[in-house]
């Protein structure tokens, strides 16, 4: 799994968006969008290379933040200039509200690839960049609000250890969201599915990342990978509740959540 | 191969927040107010888990912990409580749910449990309510039969207890007009529809109208519509302490009372629409 990342890293966003012609960012926007983090959320995204979750996190977040303080500012009409100037001081440097977000990946290449989109796209304050796997997290019990993993847990050997370690990092009433490639029930969609998946999609690998290997292997584990009820059982063994999934695009891919509780 | 386990019993870990059932009163709102109970969260995508079994029941494996625990249900009644603390300043929003989650230990991530509109805190809130109104119009009714008040006459009665229904409306006053048209939301009416139509009969119940002159349906559907247009004159009022509101109230049970002596049609054209349309709407629910 290791070779197959560092081989990929740099290509890695170029070949998302043409494998899933550009969705894949739609999905990444509902699962935030679900996710609807409130300012001072902690966030931990595991196997999150090159930061898609996390950009897209704080935008969230400071959107968030900034309807609150309008809010704020129109119940207080009758302020004086300077408890305004203030307020908006103060809130200016706490744009994020003290929401943060952990990216922790495996693999060294993809977190070299976020820091710099991080850099090159003007994200500095409230992301750290963590080394770690995610069947044993770097992490204390009970840190984190929200624990995301997209498009990572078919790659995890063993899911119930990553789910046990997402269990134990999350603080009570934590939740767990995980957003993956799925299965489809509906058989015409499944069938012209197949076909794009083994057909185009490692044609494309070979084009566009020079790795034909790659982008095979990446199919085959997504037929490899448990389908929405299994994964949904999988995820209540290890001790969430409420847990639940939502199908995007008939079930090519799924958001699952959980709740510590 | 996974171990056997019974998966819809499983006890809640014993976090800061989960308590044991012993350690608090038992929560007897759930049962009293089964009446009211509005039909499952109207949570969109959630497809039906097992039935939890109410906790005493269980005497599977480890049983010496299950019975204490709450239940998910529990824990959710207790953050929407929490939560309501937060509505004046927050709405009726997730913020408000998160900053209830909160007060309890929980990380604001909880909030997520419920919708982003704020249905489930605004129809908890709605139903806690209700339950409150039937308790303090039991009360009065064992004082009245203990001999120790006076019974009063039906329109005196539906006044008392519109009047103090409303009132629990008013710490929330400022946010309720947005909590009204989240109620009016279709993927709510079925349940909010179904808690009005409850108060409404308990109010008849206790109000022990023994007159001929109604039929059930017309005396569910007057006091539905005095009630509504009262909550709505409430939301404009700014007179102190309500007192317009409570007039118009007033007004409004004497205008149905002399409906019911005299079989004529009510004066104002509007009331008999409002009335009307609530009096179709509860028939089309029930």
């Amino acid at each position: 799994v290791y070779q197959v990342f560092e081989s990929v890293a740099k290509k890695y966003d170029v070949m998302n968006d043409s494998m899933t012609l550009g969705i894949h960012r739609i999905w990444k926007d509902i699962l935030m969008h679900k996710m609807n983090p409130s300012p001072g959320t902690l966030l931990l995204d595991v196997a999150g290379g090159t930061g898609d979750i996390a950009f897209r996190f704080i935008n969230y977040v400071r959107s968030v933040q900034k309807l609150q303080l309008q809010r704020k500012l129109k119940h207080h009409q009758n302020l004086s200039w300077q408890e305004i100037f203030e307020s908006y001081q103060k809130d200016q440097f706490n744009s994020l509200g003290d929401s943060q977000v952990v990216v922790c990946d495996l693999n060294r290449e993809m977190l070299k690839v976020g820091k710099q989109k991080a850099k090159h796209l003007g994200y500095s304050e409230g992301l750290s960049w963590v080394l770690g796997n995610a069947e044993e997290l770097p992490f204390d019990n009970d840190k984190f609000d929200v624990y995301t993993i997209a498009f990572g847990i078919r790659n995890v050997t063993r899911i119930d250890l990553a789910l046990q370690e997402a269990y134990r990092v999350l603080k009570p009433g934590g939740r767990f969201l995980c957003l993956e490639f799925s299965h489809v029930s509906n058989p015409l969609l499944s069938r012209l599915y197949d076909l794009y998946s083994f057909q185009v999609i490692p044609v494309l690998g070979e084009v566009i990342a020079g790795d034909w290997k790659s982008y095979q292997y990446l199919v085959e584990s997504i037929r490899q990978f448990p389908p929405q009820e299994e994964l949904k059982a999988m995820i209540e063994d290890v001790g969430f509740f409420k847990v639940d999934y939502e199908n995007l695009n008939f079930g090519i891919v799924a958001i699952h959540s959980g709740f510590k509780l | 191969v996974r171990c056997q386990h019974y998966p819809p019993l499983r006890a809640l870990q014993a976090s800061a927040t989960l308590r044991r059932a012993s350690d608090e009163q038992k929560k007897e709102p759930l049962t009293s107010s089964s009446q009211q109970h509005f039909d499952s969260p109207p949570a969109g995508h959630q497809p039906e888990r097992e039935p939890q079994g109410p906790r005493p029941s269980y005497t599977g494996h480890g049983g010496q912990e299950s019975e204490d625990y709450e239940s998910e249900e529990q824990l959710q009644h207790r953050i929407l409580t929490a939560a309501l603390e937060f509505v004046p300043e927050h709405g009726w929003t997730a913020e408000a749910i998160a900053e209830g989650a909160k007060t309890l230990g929980l990380s604001v991530a909880a909030a997520g449990m419920f919708h982003s509109d704020g249905s489930e805190l605004i129809l908890h809130f709605v139903s806690e309510c209700n339950a409150k109104l039937s308790k303090l119009l039991e009360k009065e009714q064992k004082l009245v039969q203990l001999g120790e008040a006076e019974k009063k006459p039906v329109d005196e009665f539906l006044r008392h207890a519109v009047e103090a229904r409303l009132r629990m409306l008013i710490p929330y006053i400022e946010k309720w007009p947005q909590a009204l048209s989240v109620l009016l939301l279709p993927r709510n009416i079925p349940s909010s529809l179904n808690l009005l139509t409850s108060m409404i009969d308990d109010i008849w119940h206790y109000a022990g109208d023994q007159s001929t002159d109604f039929n059930w349906y017309t005396r569910r559907a007057v006091l539905t519509g005095i009630y509504n247009t009262t909550e709505l004159v409430m939301m404009q009022d700014s007179s102190p302490d309500f007192e317009d509101t409570w007039r118009f109230l007033e007004n409004r049970v004497a205008d149905a009372m002399t409906m019911s002596n005299t079989a004529s049609q009510v004066q104002s054209t509007g009331e008999a629409v409002v009335q009307g349309l609530m009096g179709a709407a509860v028939t089309v629910s029930s």
